[in-house]
């Protein structure tokens, strides 16, 4: 039986503690006496045999008949699935949507159906490269598909192949992928990571325009996300649920979700897993060794080490049917893995940003994003509260020295240079330069046509961290680039030690302090 | 020489004509005149200066601070113009006629520069003379002359000079027809072959990949340079063998043949002070317009930029202040001399109180030691310490400098190009600077300071210890009242620093305010195009046009190690026909197309080659071309690359002008180019070209490129920007003053050929 999360007490025997900090990490020694660290659960039980797993969800869904019953011949079946934003890091292949798909293509044949479509569902996230595609779909799947143009990326800003299906009864609009909305049956395959995927966020968000996403994803909605992470207490997927209401009346939906277990770092980087005083000999050679390398390595070098990670998850669940009776299913494995009970608000947050995130998947992980990844992802993963209290300080560990990568993210660079410099003001940035920057030819064409992110998209990482700046008042990064971090309209400081020293403004020279020991990952709850 | 009357007395209702009074000493003189000397009427000869005639130079003139109490006295400068001050607008090389009734003519007028061209000096120094004196007998009997010479006509001589002729050496006629013919011969000797192949190699060595038009533009720029040069070396050539320092001295010796000849049958006499500097006390303490001889070397002391002087700390300085060079004029010109022979005044220190270089250097220290100027926010400069260790020492320091200098140049132009590159080329250009400051004043001053000249003054003595004691107050002109402390000190240092001083202040806040990077794009012009390289200014790579064929090979399944020995063998060759001549380069490598069917290019374009140039895109450039763009400018991209590989910048640009593979009739390609390729000045044809069609303001519009072989592009438009440019290019621009970015794109920090393409 796996050991579920706990709250470490720093004192005189922890040993220094691992913090991630992008390419590398930081042996931390000075935390102060008293420093409470949130250590995620270890791997749960995963389900002891896969394809029966799935083939089981499959065949008893959840308020749905079984999948064989839906499908039949002359239909026209299209199967939507999570981007490669999901997993962190990658999955080892096969990905587990691979399996999936494989299975559900197979019944699929069997009963007949021949007219079947793969769809990524990207969003405004870059369009996958067909070794990417392959990765998620697997070998067989692509080749059969991809050649005849049946297995492709979801393309928002495809006037002709987008479908209005009405409003919610805010008058938020709802346009999704029209190949999928005309689909006699949509069945969407996701990868549950975190709290936040999954439910409505998958085809309303997943399949959208951006004319629809533009209802949550922008400050005013963020800031009222408490958290994210948390779909009834966030007025992100409230609205996704609103607009899923009204998907639901008009498309079939077949929603499959799985959840994973948190074995993030492959062997021999497993010591990043585990609690520091139970490293054996050979973890602490491994991270001795690695450390040296690291300080030697060029970014190059260290880049391709770390992004060339592929992980041995587990399967935990996987869930099929109705997509919110499934989705309740589903964030119950999750908590599972992720629940951390803490017990009340602290003055400072300390969080090491990994060299990953969502949106820098063999990319580089540039400034906006790592604000997005340490003020968007860890600060929300909470449930009912913040871990730092209203007016606290945030401090995080990134160099923010990778740079943009051009092929990727070239709006981000536009952002950082021209908005950024401007305003770092969410709502101001989102008043001013939002639709500027959506409605963009050149954006646009490098969205439709390369592998970059939609034009809009930086500014969705800036409303991610909107309620983070909105609650705390100082934000300091430790190792980070000085200049990077000013532009970012934040601070930087060498040490963890300093840094509390130039937070102590904010919130006093004792402060309580929590240390969110992620990933893997986490979900505080903080009573 | 009588006493009888005070100058004022003397001077009183007469009319004098005055030259050169836009010059230092001029100003100076009508100042005195007009402040001390009531009763005096003055015209003036003045040429007008472009458009502005001569009466609007003074009108400007007198409204100069130290005018403004004469000014105020007279009721305004129109009034005060009316009463006293007449101007006769002429040029003194073809001098007007002078008014009736004039009592004296006070000629300052001349060039003051010791290196003129010779027919330069000659015809300022000589033939000036000789046409105002002619006017000067046409216009009256008993005109006084007055001529503003220098003491330094004794020339080469050594010793006690006298007031009085100097040595004749030389024919007037014969040097003055000599002297005037030399422009001609010299600008006919340019022409020959012996000079232009030179020059001509030169600019080639350095010009041949910018194209054969910009190393012709480049030949005759040394060809003009080289003449300007000749004719002042054949005049100081001349001077030296005739015993003059230079040719400045001795045309002024020759003007003064010319006033000796005149003064045989008229009035004149002939001032000649020694080193001219700020006043004692007239109009204030310190008062200097421009500079002159004394101030770069006291400036280029107080920079630390003059580690030595080749003079014996004991050699005189022979310097006087301005207002005693005016008041001693004044006094001569209340003393008109008898006809038959000229009258001779030094006005000089070094007979009475001599001023050693020793003593200027300690003075000079001491002043900077106190008030140092500020070299950027680095504190005060460190002050070298001279030991006066002898010219030949100095000129060895300052050879060996210019021999290292050599080197360094060669191996930084040599050099690949990157950010340390430019920046040596931009410390090297500073070194430069400063060598050629030291070597032109070592050159001319090398002269003066051997010069262990003593000016007799006893002539000019005699004159001012005639005056009442109120004219001697007045117009005093006795040097042996000088204190040098005091004057260097307190007063000439701090006057010569202030204007360095101020400017030095408005470079920092100019400094302080300065955006890096580019202006925003115009928005209101329209018919702008703003035309842009491709490789290395949007791209980090040079070296795009290989990574199709490269590709190409791979996919077509040959062994890969063997083609890639293949390629990495032709490098070396690559790089040379690159450094060579950019369009051999090309050529050199489209040959590998051959046999491919254009077809797979444009598919494989397509496929592979987006990824591999977005991702090394600029983002910068990128920016430029949308916000020419969305000013509504013209993007245009030029480009010696064939068109297979522009493809993915397609939606930036209104045209692509790019270089078309020639293929046969199945779509296979030769191997050759339809046209030749887009490169060096072939591309400023085709924009003036484009430009003509589509009616868009060459002024107004903007270029953007990376290497030397894109002068002909950048010189073509009136915004030229050159990117992360190579050395050459980065001189130019600098010397040009064009504006100079530094867009990086992520992959740029090396230039190496990237045979993989980036495989991802």
């Amino acid at each position: 039986m796996s050991r579920p999360g706990f709250v470490l007490e720093v004192d005189d025997r922890t040993p220094p503690l691992l913090v991630h900090q992008g390419l590398g990490f930081r042996l931390e020694d000075s935390f102060p006496l008293g420093t409470r660290v949130v250590y995620p659960p270890e791997s749960i039980s995963c389900v002891p045999d896969v394809e029966e797993a799935i083939r089981d969800a499959l065949l008893h869904p959840l308020g749905m008949d079984p999948l064989p019953e839906l499908l039949f011949a002359g239909m026209k079946l299209t199967i939507a699935f999570d981007d490669i934003s999901l997993p962190l890091p990658t999955m080892r292949a096969p990905d587990i949507r691979a399996r999936i798909i494989e299975q559900v293509l197979t019944m699929a044949a069997d009963a007949g159906v021949d007219d079947v479509e793969l769809i990524g569902a990207n969003a405004l996230h870059r369009r996958m490269t067909p070794a990417e595609l392959k990765h998620i779909v697997g070998e067989r799947v692509f080749r059969s598909f991809f050649p005849q143009g049946k297995l492709y990326n979801h393309d928002a800003e495809d006037r002709d192949n987008l479908a209005h299906l009405g409003l919610t009864e805010k008058g938020e609009d709802i346009e999704i992928n029209k190949r999928a909305a005309e689909s006699d049956l949509l069945v969407y395959v996701n990868v549950n990571l975190v709290a936040m995927d999954g439910g409505h966020k998958s085809v309303p968000i997943g399949l959208a325009s951006y004319a629809s996403l533009k209802h949550h994803h922008n400050a005013h909605t963020m800031v009222q996300s408490r958290s994210f992470m948390d779909h009834k207490h966030s007025a992100m997927h409230q609205s996704a649920w609103r607009m899923g209401a009204v998907v639901r009346d008009a498309v079939k939906i077949f929603q499959i979700e799985t959840t994973l277990d948190n074995n993030v770092f492959p062997k021999p980087y497993d010591f990043m897993m585990k609690r520091e005083w139970e490293w054996s000999v050979k973890d602490q050679a491994t991270m001795l060794g690695m450390r040296r390398g690291l300080s030697l390595a060029p970014a190059k070098v260290k880049h391709k080490l770390f992004h060339d990670l592929r992980s041995v998850y587990g399967l935990t669940g996987v869930n099929a049917g109705e997509v919110e009776a499934v989705h309740t299913k589903t964030l119950e494995k999750v908590h599972e893995q992720h629940l951390v009970e803490v017990q009340g608000q602290s003055d400072v947050l300390v969080m090491g940003v990994p060299y990953l995130g969502p949106y820098n998947v063999n990319s580089s992980m540039n400034p906006i994003l790592a604000t997005c990844m340490g003020l968007g992802y860890y600060f929300n993963s909470y449930l009912d509260q913040p871990v730092v209290r209203k007016g606290g300080a945030v401090i995080l560990y990134h160099p923010l020295n990778e740079g943009f990568n051009q092929l990727h993210h070239p709006s981000y660079v536009d952002f950082y240079e021209e908005v950024l410099a401007e305003s770092t003001d969410p709502a101001v940035v989102g008043a001013k330069y939002e639709q500027q920057f959506a409605d963009d030819p050149w954006y646009r064409h490098l969205y439709r046509t390369s592998h970059a992110y939609h034009g809009v998209h930086p500014f969705y990482m800036w409303y991610w961290a909107a309620h983070a700046m909105d609650h705390v008042d100082d934000v300091i990064w430790v190792g980070g680039d000085r200049r990077v971090a000013a532009r970012l309209g934040f601070r930087a400081a060498t040490t963890l030690s300093d840094a509390l020293e130039m937070a102590s403004s904010t919130v006093g020279t004792s402060p309580s302090i929590t240390y969110l020991h992620n990933p893997p990952h986490l979900l505080a709850h903080v009573r | 020489m009588s006493a009888g009357g005070s100058i004022a007395e003397r001077l009183r209702g007469q009319h004098v004509l005055v030259t050169g009074v836009t010059g230092f000493v001029g100003e100076a003189l009508l100042h005195l005149m007009l402040s001390e000397v009531p009763g005096v009427r003055v015209t003036l000869l003045v040429r007008p200066k472009g458009s502005t005639p001569g009466t609007a130079r003074i009108a400007k003139l007198l409204e100069k601070p130290i005018f403004a109490g004469c000014v105020e006295a007279a009721g305004g400068v129109e009034a005060l113009m009316a009463a006293r001050v007449a101007v006769l607008e002429g040029d003194l090389a073809a001098a007007p006629e002078l008014p009736k009734g004039l009592d004296a003519v006070v000629h300052c007028a001349g060039d003051v520069s010791f290196d003129p061209p010779v027919d330069d000096g000659f015809r300022t120094n000589v033939v000036g003379t000789r046409e105002l004196l002619a006017r000067v007998r046409e216009a009256g009997e008993n005109i006084h002359y007055v001529h503003i010479s220098t003491a330094y006509v004794a020339g080469r001589r050594r010793g006690s000079i006298p007031e009085g002729p100097v040595a004749r050496a030389g024919d007037l006629e014969a040097e003055l027809a000599w002297g005037l013919a030399q422009r001609q011969a010299i600008e006919d000797r340019s022409r020959g072959t012996d000079v232009l192949v030179a020059e001509r190699k030169k600019a080639e060595r350095e010009h041949s990949r910018a194209g054969a038009l910009t190393a012709a533009a480049a030949t005759e720029a040394a060809r003009k340079a080289w003449v300007k040069d000749e004719l002042v070396q054949a005049g100081a050539e001349r001077a030296r063998s005739l015993g003059w320092t230079d040719c400045y001295t001795f045309t002024k010796a020759l003007g003064e043949r010319v006033v000796e000849e005149h003064a045989r049958t008229a009035r004149a006499s002939i001032v000649r002070p020694s080193i001219i500097e700020s006043s004692l006390e007239r109009p204030y303490p310190g008062w200097i317009e421009g500079f002159k001889m004394a101030e770069p070397l006291i400036l280029a002391y107080g920079r630390g930029e003059l580690p030595e002087f080749p003079a014996a700390a004991d050699t005189i300085v022979d310097i006087v202040p301005i207002d005693h060079v005016v008041s001693a004029i004044v006094a001569v010109l209340a003393h008109p001399p008898e006809v038959g022979e000229a009258a001779y005044f030094h006005i000089s220190s070094g007979e009475r109180q001599p001023l050693t270089f020793h003593r200027l250097y300690v003075n000079m220290r001491a002043y900077f030691d106190k008030h140092p100027f500020k070299a950027g926010d680095q504190g005060a400069t460190r002050l070298p310490e001279w030991r006066f260790p002898g010219a030949h020492a100095v000129e060895r320091v300052l050879s060996t400098g210019e021999r290292a200098y050599k080197v360094a140049d060669y191996l930084v132009s040599h050099a690949p190009r990157s950010d340390r590159a430019r920046e040596l080329a931009r410390k090297l250009e500073l070194q430069r600077r400063r060598l050629e400051f030291l070597r032109r004043y070592l050159d001319i001053y090398a002269e003066y300071t051997q010069a262990e000249l003593r000016f007799h003054d006893a002539h000019t003595l005699e004159l001012y210890r005639s005056l009442s004691s109120e004219d001697q107050q007045t117009f005093a002109f006795d040097t042996a009242v000088i204190d040098w402390d005091v004057y260097l000190r307190d007063i000439h240092c701090p006057a010569v620093t202030e204007p360095i001083r101020k400017l030095d202040e408005l470079r920092a806040a100019r400094r302080r305010t300065a955006t890096s990077g580019l202006k925003a794009v115009p928005q209101d012009k329209a018919a702008v195009a703003a035309f842009f390289d491709m490789d290395g200014t949007l791209l980090s790579s040079n070296v795009i046009e290989t990574y199709l064929w490269v590709r190409l090979r791979e996919l077509s399944g040959s062994q890969r190690v063997a083609e890639l020995g293949r390629i990495a063998s032709k490098v070396p060759s690559l790089v040379q026909a690159e450094r060579r001549e950019r369009s051999a380069f090309l050529r050199t490598v489209y040959r590998e197309y051959e046999g491919a069917r254009r077809d797979t290019l444009d598919e494989i374009a397509d496929e592979h080659l987006s990824d591999h140039v977005l991702s090394r895109l600029s983002p910068a450039a990128v920016r430029r071309i949308r916000q020419h763009r969305d000013a509504g400018h013209r993007t245009v991209l030029i480009t010696g690359a064939i068109r297979p590989l522009t493809r993915p910048l397609l939606p930036l640009f209104d045209h692509i002008e790019a270089a078309e593979l020639a293929v046969d009739d199945r779509g296979v390609c030769t191997g050759y180019l339809s046209s030749s390729p887009l490169v060096g000045e072939s591309r400023a044809a085709w924009m003036h070209s484009y430009a003509a069609e589509h009616g868009i303001d060459m002024a107004a519009s903007f270029g953007y490129a990376d290497s030397h072989s894109d002068l002909p592009l950048l010189a073509a438009v009136g915004n030229p920007v050159a990117v992360r440019p190579d050395v050459t290019l980065y001189r130019h621009a600098r010397k040009a003053h064009w504006k100079i970015v530094d867009w990086q794109s992520s992959s740029s920090s090396s230039r190496t050929l990237d045979l993989a393409g980036g495989r991802s």
